[in-house]
């Protein structure tokens, strides 16, 4: 996988973690799966489509799900409930948003989908041909992992539809 | 969700299946869900990018999805391996093109994206926000069923929601915003 | 025997396609993307090339702009999920001599073949 895809979700989760859970982040070792994904408790699955193609998986356990979910909303959750789901889908949402920005920048336009999320251990996920490079994220609340199968898409004038997300600064 | 978005899927499934598989398809009843999907032996899910924008998938049982990669192929397959696997995304992957081919037909541009492949019975796929059309495909081999969670972006909208811009400027969110 | 390279970064695909031209006595070749396909093509000169669209390392039109670029003469068939106008307008635009949307018919593409090869 190309690694200059890296830098933007990497960049990205560590700036909005860090802001949220008023923190450091650490980054653990990198590495290329080729195999499927055994799932974790909960997984957000968001696309790529355009100048990067491909998919984004975060998955976690569900502790820290919910966890994280507490501290995006200023409430405490018990469970992972539908609330809390969105919450979670929609910190992936803002990270690959955050990156599709950068890779924008970079001259890599793309458009990211919604997000979709994934509850249950042990079912398997497939990219196919893609191989993963596999993100590990740590946290005073446990670790979160960010998957990426992505390549470069259609090198040619065909637009998708070419939507400007607007700056915005923190 | 929008009718005018789920005949193209129908149609698009319908005719791929009959050209690949030689299939007899008939619709079963249309509904709504608007909680979790608990998926099957195998789900492929593709997502939408454009005019028309969400995620569709296609769940099956092992039985029916190694029927139809075996008679696609013209050898059996009896297990659900990588290239089953590829198999059954790469259906996934024609119907949701040609369905996409029909949109751009009345003027909706919407792309797909590469599909991803869950295997595994039971665990729970959310759409959040998104209720779900469940559409059974009933054919000769079993029973494709068709989920589909897409809307339509309306003209001057952008992409992302407002929220994605107040999340990322003011934390923390508050509960009911 | 004819020489055909089948390109496509879905396996399931190149198997299939692999199985299919055989049996219509081709000798084929399997490409999973663009930059293998243009490598591919210099070395083994196919008659023909079924060429998918949505590719890792080099997307099928780019690699047939490279494959007309260093033989005019190819004979490059498009087999791909993308059926949109735009794409089909690229693709002829760039040097493709025939353009399938899947799901594609043996018939369909037998006949885009030995239409070329005549």
């Amino acid at each position: 996988m190309n690694v200059k895809f890296l830098n933007p979700f990497v960049g990205s989760a560590y700036d909005i973690l860090s802001l949220e859970m008023k923190e450091t982040i650490q980054r653990g070792d990198l590495r290329l799966d080729n195999g499927a994904y055994k799932t974790d408790d909960v997984t957000v699955i968001i696309s790529l489509v355009g100048a990067v193609d491909g998919s984004v998986f975060y998955s976690m356990s569900k502790e820290v799900a919910v966890g994280l979910a507490s501290i995006l909303m200023g409430e405490k959750f018990e469970a992972l409930d539908r609330l809390a789901q969105s919450g979670i889908a929609e910190l992936g949402n803002v990270i690959t948003g955050q990156a599709s920005m950068k890779l924008a920048e970079a001259g890599y336009e793309s458009n990211i989908s919604t997000p979709s999320l994934i509850i249950g251990k042990g079912a398997t996920i497939s990219t196919l041909e893609f191989p993963r490079l596999i993100v590990p994220l740590f946290t005073s609340l446990g670790s979160l992992t960010i998957h990426l199968a992505l390549r470069e898409g259609l090198q040619s004038n065909l637009k998708t539809s070419q939507i400007k997300i607007p700056k915005v600064e923190f | 969700m929008d009718v005018k978005l789920l005949n193209p899927f129908i149609q698009a499934a319908v005719e791929v299946l009959k050209a690949e598989v030689s299939a007899e398809v008939t619709r079963g009843d249309i509904s709504m869900q608007k909680s979790s999907l608990t998926s099957d032996d195998i789900t492929v899910l593709i997502n939408l990018v454009g005019d028309v924008y969400g995620v569709v998938m296609y769940g099956l049982h092992k039985t029916t999805c190694l029927h139809l990669v075996s008679k696609i192929m013209g050898q059996e397959f009896t297990e659900l391996n990588s290239l089953a696997q590829s198999g059954m995304a790469e259906l996934g992957n024609v119907i949701s093109g040609q369905a996409t081919i029909r949109f751009s037909e009345t003027g909706y541009t919407s792309n797909i994206s590469t599909p991803t492949v869950l295997t595994g019975k039971g665990v729970e796929i959310s759409t959040l926000d998104f209720p779900r059309i469940v559409v059974p495909l009933t054919t000769q081999y079993g029973v494709l069923t068709v989920h589909l969670a897409l809307r339509v972006k309306k003209p001057g909208e952008p992409h992302t929601p407002d929220e994605f811009i107040s999340l990322i400027t003011a934390p923390p969110l508050k509960k009911g915003s | 025997m004819a020489k055909i390279l089948v390109v496509d970064d879905a396996e399931f695909l190149r198997v299939r396609l692999t199985k299919m031209l055989g049996t219509d006595g081709y000798e084929v070749f399997q490409a999973e993307n663009g930059a293998t396909a243009v490598s591919m093509y210099k070395e083994m000169q196919p008659d023909v090339v079924l060429m998918d669209v949505t590719m890792p390392e080099m997307d099928g039109l780019t690699a047939l702009k490279e494959i007309v670029g260093f033989d005019a003469k190819a004979r490059v068939i498009m087999l791909t999920a993308l059926g949109q106008e735009s794409v089909v307008l690229e693709a002829v635009k760039s040097g493709a001599r025939d353009f399938i949307v899947k799901p594609f018919e043996h018939d369909r593409v037998t006949k885009a073949i030995t239409k070329l090869l005549a």
